[in-house]
């Protein structure tokens, strides 16, 4: 079955950018999103076993996200993509429950070996 | 005449690079002024350089003193890079530095390097990875300063004569409660909006 996996950024010229980054030949059903309340309400729809998570948006950011998702039940692999890659930025997004932090621009080079670790792409 | 305005595709593609030049540029800053800096989403604006006294009126807030650094940069798309700073701005990044308003008069080396020093950063970082995004890299000419404390059409009459269109972004940085905001303004010739305007076709094109 194909793993259903989420963009959220609120550019959709970021969105495009990523889903290309993505490595090939990987089954996924991709889902977008251009805010963090969009994020949660597709989160709790089933759409979101992996979420590929911008830090900086108007109506909920990226760090609000994840705080929510925490109080929830966490049951997704977050991956932030952020162009903001101060090294407190992705400090606070790990002790958040992110799984990894990627610096924009992406490439399948830089996301692979972390979906690997994680066991989400073979 | 030529068009040079941006379809809605360029405009989206080059507001994403300058996102990502401006996260760089906010990790070093962050790292030059030893602070965590809030990054907010750069406005941009292409204009013609007849309209850019009336658009930068708008985003400066004290238009009869400001403070302006210019570096040019060069490939086959060429400009002018002029960091803008208004009397707050410069106030605002001495503070941040520690200093006193009483350490040193305005105008002082110290106060021109820390201004070079926030310039070299927010042109390298934003233009230099913008372009590089585009696929060009860049060499630079150092940092002159073109204005100290003077009003906004002075410099403006100095600077923009031979150059067709002006790439406006504002860039703001917030650090922790303090705001420090600074414009930066690239001047680029009609023929270099094309090559731009080019690269960005390209760049969705291959998205």
């Amino acid at each position: 079955m194909a793993l259903p996996v989420l963009v959220v950024d609120d550019s959709p010229m970021a969105r495009k950018m990523l889903i290309k980054a993505l490595p090939p030949g990987w089954d996924i059903e991709i889902s977008q999103a251009g805010n963090g309340i969009e994020a949660l309400e597709q989160y709790r729809a089933g759409k979101a076993a992996v979420m590929f998570l911008d830090l900086t948006m108007p109506d909920m950011d990226g760090y609000e996200v994840l705080a929510q998702l925490r109080k929830e039940d966490l049951n997704t692999f977050v991956i932030v993509v952020s162009a903001d890659i101060q090294p407190e930025a992705q400090e606070r997004v790990r002790k958040l429950g992110a799984i990894a932090f990627v610096k924009k621009p992406v490439s399948a080079d830089k996301l692979v070996p972390i979906l690997k670790e994680f066991g989400i792409y073979e | 005449m030529s068009n040079l305005q941006l379809t809605d595709d360029q405009r989206e593609a080059l507001q994403e690079v300058t996102n990502i030049g401006m996260g760089q540029a906010g990790a070093a800053l962050a790292a030059l002024l030893d602070t965590f800096v809030t990054l907010s989403v750069p406005r941009i604006q292409l204009v013609q350089v007849a309209e850019l006294g009336k658009s930068l009126r708008a985003m400066v807030r004290d238009a009869q003193d400001v403070t302006a650094v210019r570096q040019s940069f060069q490939s086959d798309i060429s400009g002018e890079a002029i960091v803008i700073y208004g009397p707050e701005g410069c106030k605002e990044l001495w503070d941040l530095m520690g200093y006193e308003p009483s350490d040193e008069p305005p105008g002082t080396s110290t106060e021109r390097e820390l201004l070079f020093d926030v310039a070299n950063v927010l042109v390298g970082a934003c233009v230099c990875s913008v372009f590089e995004l585009l696929g060009r890299s860049l060499s630079f000419s150092r940092p002159t300063l073109i204005g100290e404390k003077v009003p906004l059409d002075y410099l403006l009459q100095q600077e923009t004569l031979p150059w067709g269109m002006a790439l406006l972004v504002e860039v703001n940085f917030s650090l922790e409660n303090r705001q420090f905001t600074a414009h930066l303004v690239t001047l680029m010739a009609e023929d270099s909006i094309e090559q731009m305007k080019a690269a960005l076709d390209h760049f969705v094109a291959n998205l």
